[in-house]
């Protein structure tokens, strides 16, 4: 729809004004009579209305220059006497329209005057000489008769001005003397003074509806082209090069939306089909180089319901696309990680069934062994639980917390002998740095699960080396800064941004280990809704990573 | 006594599955991952390969690739073992040749036992 009207205004571009002029060939005279008759008056309004009215319903809203002065002069004959009416127009490149329509027979002589008078009033006005040998001539209405014998006697020349330009004159010409006296001069002088400030007042509004349109098109995130009816590029929108990797400085083709689009579509044959069918046509899914996009192609209608263009609107559905490829993976990494452990349970308590009914023979160490697995897996899959629920209630900003005044260094320490027969199997060491006691306020249960999260992925991640904790107190800024520094794998610059986000586990094929990485979405949760912050640094990989995490002091 | 190579990257999972196919009479050997799953394979040229989709290093699909890739190793029959049960994950598994497939939790362990025995019979009466 927008389109539409755009293309449609396209066209409506120029202002008409017309002022009178006029000349008469007896004298000059003044304009406005002081003492006009009453009913006089009133008949001329009322003949001034019923011409306005049908010049503006004529004009439509097309302001075609040629069309308009047309329109107002073949609107004069029901209100004025003449036996000619004619009018000229100076085209752009020079060319110049003469149309006379005649009224009453006159000769040819009688034509040439108006076409001479008009000339010269022309040149006057614009101070040129207009080129005569190039007029485009035609003489409408009643036949002409050399034998009789007449002249121009009186007449008007009306200029027409678009956009403060002289565009065409106006002229009415009689073979009577003093035909067009004070009456006629004024009627005529509001006549087209009054369809002057119509014609303004159109071209104002679709000048500045023009300006919302265009403006609306422009901030338009899609790109937006219309295709006229010769396959030709009219209107686009910056967007457009974007999308298709267009360089910004380039004037666009049809040629050049065809070459981005890369043969992935057959934008012509869409059009066709679209303009043959008369509908909107959707391709939901084209795929570019790098992006995916949503193409629809629609059939731009005039006012009359005649289609004049084809609009196609390229919406970029890259980041939906990610985002949702991203989703299901997420979706997949979770089924996979729940059934898991259920597998292990369900298997185990299989073989545990068999065992048992097998009556004699059973081994109770393999029995403990299966019944260890059982609760492994049970243990594991309630974690992964808890986690997806604490991710749950940090995305609904539900996370509640139970801050009391505790010793952190009590809590690392805990954390840390807890953590050291895991470490050993790996032989690594798990040392505390920092003061020997630090009351400060926090939810100890959830920041005991930010150390446990921490130190177990240090542990998963490093193979040889050690682990430092270290406290230190920022007392100026008040806040405590727990660090956690391995000797692992490290994390790559690029990921780094990317550790604590929900869909995010790094799973490079060379360091892949289990786990879902919803550990460190938790407890970016934690840390943030006690009004801390948590990062990480990496030299890069394997340089061993550092994650830190900040407590305000309360 | 039949090989069988457990390929799982779940310590848990393997476990259980090479306890039940013990206690059936096979010589079950587990690889912890990809990497190790092909180099297990082809120096213990197993009788069957028993091959989970997702583990680290190297993914079930390229270790089938890579068995079915060495001819010393791409006559042992492969039954997938997975959790992931998306239709393009399936077709993948069978192009790449492998001679079934099972999702893990829609087993009991004896279904998987009787499958290994199928396959097994199978693959005795073609050869």
């Amino acid at each position: 729809m927008i389109v539409n009207i755009l293309l449609y205004i396209d066209f409506l571009m120029l202002a008409v004004v017309v002022s009178a002029y006029i000349y008469s060939s007896m004298r000059e005279r003044k304009y406005l009579k002081q003492e006009a008759n009453q009913s006089l008056e009133l008949q001329q309004k009322v003949y001034q209305a019923q011409v306005l009215k049908e010049i503006s319903e004529r004009i439509g809203y097309s302001l075609n220059t040629n069309k308009i002065v047309d329109i107002i002069t073949s609107s004069l004959g029901s209100l004025l006497q003449y036996d000619t009416v004619a009018y000229m127009v100076l085209e752009e490149g020079g060319k110049v329209v003469f149309k006379c329509q005649v009224e009453n027979t006159v000769n040819h002589e009688f034509i040439d005057e108006v076409k001479q008078k008009m000339l010269l009033s022309y040149e006057a006005i614009l101070n040129t000489k207009i080129q005569t040998s190039g007029i485009d001539e035609s003489i409408t209405g009643n036949i002409l008769d050399d034998a009789a014998k007449v002249r121009v006697r009186s007449y008007f020349n009306l200029p027409v001005v678009i956009s403060g330009k002289l565009v065409g004159l106006i002229n009415v010409a009689s073979k009577e003397i003093g035909r067009y006296g004070d009456e006629q001069a004024s009627v005529l002088y509001t006549i087209t003074n009054q369809a002057a400030t119509t014609v303004s007042k159109l071209q104002s509004v679709l000048k500045s509806e023009k300006g919302k349109l265009e403006a609306v098109i422009y901030s338009l995130t899609d790109g937006v082209i219309t295709v006229d009816l010769n396959n030709q590029l009219g209107v686009y929108n910056p967007v457009i090069k974007k999308i298709l990797d267009i360089p910004e400085d380039k004037i666009l083709t049809m040629f050049d939306i065809v070459d981005g689009l890369a043969g992935k579509v057959d934008l012509r044959t869409k059009i066709e089909q679209s303009l043959a069918q008369n509908k909107s046509i959707t391709l939901p899914e084209v795929i570019l180089k790098d992006k995916a996009l949503e193409l629809t192609i629609s059939p731009v209608k005039d006012d009359e319901n005649q289609i004049i263009a084809t609009s196609v609107v390229f919406h970029d559905i890259t980041t939906e696309k990610t985002l949702d490829k991203t989703r299901q993976e997420f979706t997949a990494m979770m089924v996979h990680e729940l059934r898991a452990p259920l597998t292990a349970v369900r298997w185990s308590s299989e073989s545990l069934l068999k065992n048992l009914s097998a009556a004699a023979g059973t081994d109770p160490a393999k029995i403990k062994d299966t019944v260890i697995t059982i609760e492994t897996a049970s243990n594991n899959m309630l974690e992964l639980v808890n986690d997806l629920l604490d991710v749950a209630k940090i995305e609904a900003g539900k996370f509640d917390l139970n801050a009391q005044e505790y010793d952190l260094v009590e809590l690392i320490n805990e954390q840390a002998k807890a953590f050291r027969p895991q470490a050993e199997t790996k032989h690594l060491a798990i040392n505390v740095i920092g003061p020997p006691k630090f009351k400060m306020k926090f939810d100890r249960v959830r920041v005991g699960q930010v150390m446990g999260n921490l130190l177990s992925n240090s542990i998963k991640y490093t193979d040889s080396g050690q682990l430092d904790i270290n406290l230190s107190v920022d007392e100026k800024e008040k806040l405590a800064i727990v660090s956690i520094k391995d000797t692992g794998i490290g994390v790559s610059r690029e990921d780094l941004g990317q550790l604590f986000s929900k869909f995010k586990q790094l799973r490079g094929s060379e360091h892949a280990r289990k786990g879902t990485g919803l550990g460190l979405v938790v407890t970016k949760g934690i840390v943030e809704a006690h009004g801390g912050r948590i990062w990480a640094e990496s030299a890069g990989e394997n340089l061993g990573s550092t994650f830190y995490f900040s407590l305000p002091i309360k | 006594m039949t090989k069988i190579l457990v390929a799982e990257d779940d310590k848990l999972i393997s476990n259980s599955l090479c306890d039940a196919l013990t206690t059936e009479g096979f010589d079950a050997t587990p690889a912890y991952d990809g990497e190790e799953a092909v180099a297990k394979a082809k120096e213990l040229i197993p009788d069957l390969v028993l091959l989970d989709i997702m583990m680290p290093k190297l993914d079930g699909i390229s270790v089938l690739w890579e068995l079915k890739a060495d001819p010393s190793t791409a006559h042992v029959p492969v039954v997938v073992s997975t959790n992931i049960g998306d239709v393009e994950t399936i077709s993948k598994i069978i192009e790449a040749g492998a001679v079934d497939y099972l999702l893990k939790s829609d087993q009991s362990v004896d279904d998987i036992i009787q499958k290994v025995k199928d396959v097994l019979n199978r693959t005795v009466k073609l050869g």
